[in-house]
């Protein structure tokens, strides 16, 4: 429970700060070039459809290649922190999805205010299940390349299938190639292919950090 | 602040004998704790009270329960007769033997001592 | 905390670290590791510490320490670059996870070795120098007031002042709060004298695990001619000898008895003691010379 709070309690804040920032900053930006020419699209769309995911993945690295060696040397085993930072993922990415929707929130009112388009974004469902698919396949490649060095190579072609399984539910993040049809003829069952994805990526976590040694960092 | 060259806890024995020789100990008087020893010399303190342990064997100290290390009464009379017994051996013979080995005659080292005794020197 | 680990081996691909070793530690003393580079110490304690999984058993009072929450509760270690401070990761930051995920923690004490360090707090870590990095292992190392600490070359980069600091604190903190500590080092002139025990490794194997002052009083410099040198050392356990002229000088492991003695003062021969450090290095297999 420790570990759960403390990263939690951290990285949720931080993660909120930098949201709050990159809001400011996307509003800033929005009203400049309004400036110039007409507003078309939701600018928050392409920082929670584009960017965020990233920022995920990131969340989910840090985790394990950072924050896995510390518990380890101050005495906590792989199975608590695995424990705590999969419950964590999911707080995470629930946080997330909340802040991108007082964004969405936030930004809809300043649009109508002034009077500007925007386009369609997707639901928080869809959001939420992209967010935490992101972390844990984040956490999943790091610990392979944490575990087997340029062998964690591959884990990223898995990686990669994983993460796009979610993007098909968020407009303006792209198609799938080839099965373009499958996921719009699923409608709202494909989030069960997320779902699965999820566990898939925490699975490979567990399955690669439940006794990957501490190795000696580097200076 | 030791040589490494034997162990240390004799070492420290040595010390505190001397002490007690020179009068910095008294007798009856308490001596630092094993741990005060420990920080002291930069030693661990199972050495220090291994030392101790020498000395309460060789009744030079002894154990009040709860209290810590005395010096006996009897110490100092007894490391001077233990130093009478060895004088001799461990410090006159090599004195003399250096003597010869630079060439001081034994004449001249006697009337050296003379003068120590006249209190010349 | 005791110690027993028994078959131990660790292997890294094809090389081999520790190699199926065994022993025991009785515990709550200051013990030192002793063993050149690569001898496999690192390896070692990083098994003891639960970071990797071993071949054959390590046990702590008794558990087994692998992912063993009960036995891992107990054990630090630090390793030369501290694996608890992450270089991003600002000091005051590094120790907040000490305080956060440690139940030993001692979050007060660590505040006074950063400052008796004169660590900044506000500097990240991995813009500390060496000596400061590692002064920072050793505050998490005995803030963390485990049962089982263990302190892997962490002298590193330390200059003299700092490394007499760390011994006092070390001395001062083990009397205080009694427990099993584990030194690994190069510089063992300097802490000898604060060990009670010592393990002595080489290529992955224990060569012996003795009492230091028992150990110093196993090593005799037997000095005198050659020949009677020889005459005297035949069928004893010679380290190692040099020679001046005529005169030979030999390192003789182990307790000589009184008839050896007699005999030796009827050679002529000087006898003396052999400095931890000599009989270490003698021990262990020399560089590029033979044992």
């Amino acid at each position: 429970m420790k570990i759960f709070r403390q990263v939690t309690a951290s990285l949720v804040a931080f993660s909120t700060i930098v949201a709050a920032c990159v809001f400011a900053f996307v509003v800033v930006v929005t009203f400049v070039v309004s400036a110039f020419r007409g507003v078309e699209i939701s600018a928050w769309n392409i920082v929670t459809s584009q960017i965020a995911r990233w920022y995920l993945l990131w969340a989910g690295v840090y985790v394990i290649h950072n924050l896995l060696p510390i518990a380890v040397a101050h005495g906590r085993t792989r199975r608590e922190f695995l424990v705590a930072t999969s419950g964590f993922s999911v707080v995470l990415a629930l946080a997330m999805t909340l802040v991108a929707w007082l964004g969405f929130l936030a930004e809809g009112g300043i649009y109508t205010l002034m009077d500007w388009r925007a386009d369609e974004h997707g639901t928080p469902l869809a959001y939420f299940l992209m967010f935490l698919v992101w972390c844990t396949v984040g956490m999943f490649c790091a610990a392979a390349f944490d575990r087997f060095g340029a062998g964690g190579i591959f884990s990223v072609p898995l990686g990669l299938a994983l993460v796009i399984v979610t993007t098909v539910r968020i407009p303006g993040s792209g198609n799938l190639p080839f099965i373009r049809n499958i996921p719009s003829l699923l409608g709202s069952g494909w989030h069960v292919m997320s779902v699965a994805a999820f566990l898939i990526a925490l699975a490979g976590t567990w399955a690669i950090a439940r006794d990957m040694p501490i190795r000696l960092r580097t200076s | 602040m030791f040589d490494d060259r034997s162990p240390i806890y004799r070492q420290i024995a040595d010390r505190i004998k001397a002490d007690v020789l020179n009068g910095a100990l008294k007798a009856d008087e308490q001596v630092m704790s094993t741990n005060q020893y420990a920080a002291y010399y930069r030693i661990n303190p199972a050495t220090a009270a291994k030392a101790f342990q020498q000395l309460v064997d060789e009744r030079v100290l002894y154990k009040k329960r709860g209290i810590g290390m005395f010096v006996s009464t009897q110490a100092r009379d007894m490391l001077r007769a233990q130093g009478r017994e060895t004088f001799f051996g461990e410090v006159v013979d090599p004195m003399v033997a250096e003597a010869r080995a630079i060439g001081i005659p034994l004449a001249d080292v006697i009337r050296r001592i003379e003068q120590h005794e006249n209190g010349d020197v | 905390m005791r110690v027993d680990v028994s078959g131990l081996t660790v292997r890294y691909g094809d090389v081999t670290a520790v190699d199926d070793m065994s022993f025991s530690l009785s515990g709550n003393k200051i013990y030192g590791l002793l063993g050149r580079n690569g001898s496999g110490k690192t390896s070692l304690m990083s098994t003891l510490a639960g970071y990797r999984r071993p071949i054959g058993s390590v046990q702590l009072d008794g558990e087994p320490v692998f992912e063993n929450a009960g036995a891992m509760r107990n054990v630090c270690l630090v390793r030369h670059t501290p694996d608890a401070a992450d270089k991003g990761d600002k000091v005051a930051e590094a120790l907040n996870f000490g305080k956060a995920w440690r139940d030993t923690w001692d979050d007060t004490y660590a505040h006074e070795l950063v400052e008796l360090f004169k660590i900044p707090l506000r500097t990240k870590v991995g813009e500390l120098s060496l000596g400061q990095r590692s002064a920072l292992g050793v505050v998490i190392g005995l803030a963390s007031r485990s049962p089982l600490t263990m302190l892997d070359e962490s002298h590193l980069g330390m200059d003299t002042p700092t490394r007499y600091a760390f011994y006092d604190t070390l001395l001062n903190d083990f009397m205080a709060h009694p427990r099993t500590i584990i030194i690994s080092t190069h510089l063992i002139e300097e802490l000898a004298s604060l060990l009670e025990e010592v393990v002595i490794i080489d290529s992955g194997r224990l060569v012996l695990q003795e009492e230091a002052d028992v150990l110093r009083s196993r090593g005799t410099e037997v000095t005198g001619s050659a020949s009677d040198v020889d005459e005297f050392t035949a069928g004893l356990t010679v380290l190692g000898s040099k020679s001046l002229g005529r005169t030979k000088a030999a390192m003789v492991y182990g307790t000589l008895d009184d008839s050896q003695l007699i005999r030796a003062r009827q050679l002529g021969l000087e006898l003396g003691p052999i400095a931890l450090q000599d009989l270490f290095v003698h021990l262990t297999e020399p560089v590029g010379g033979k044992r």
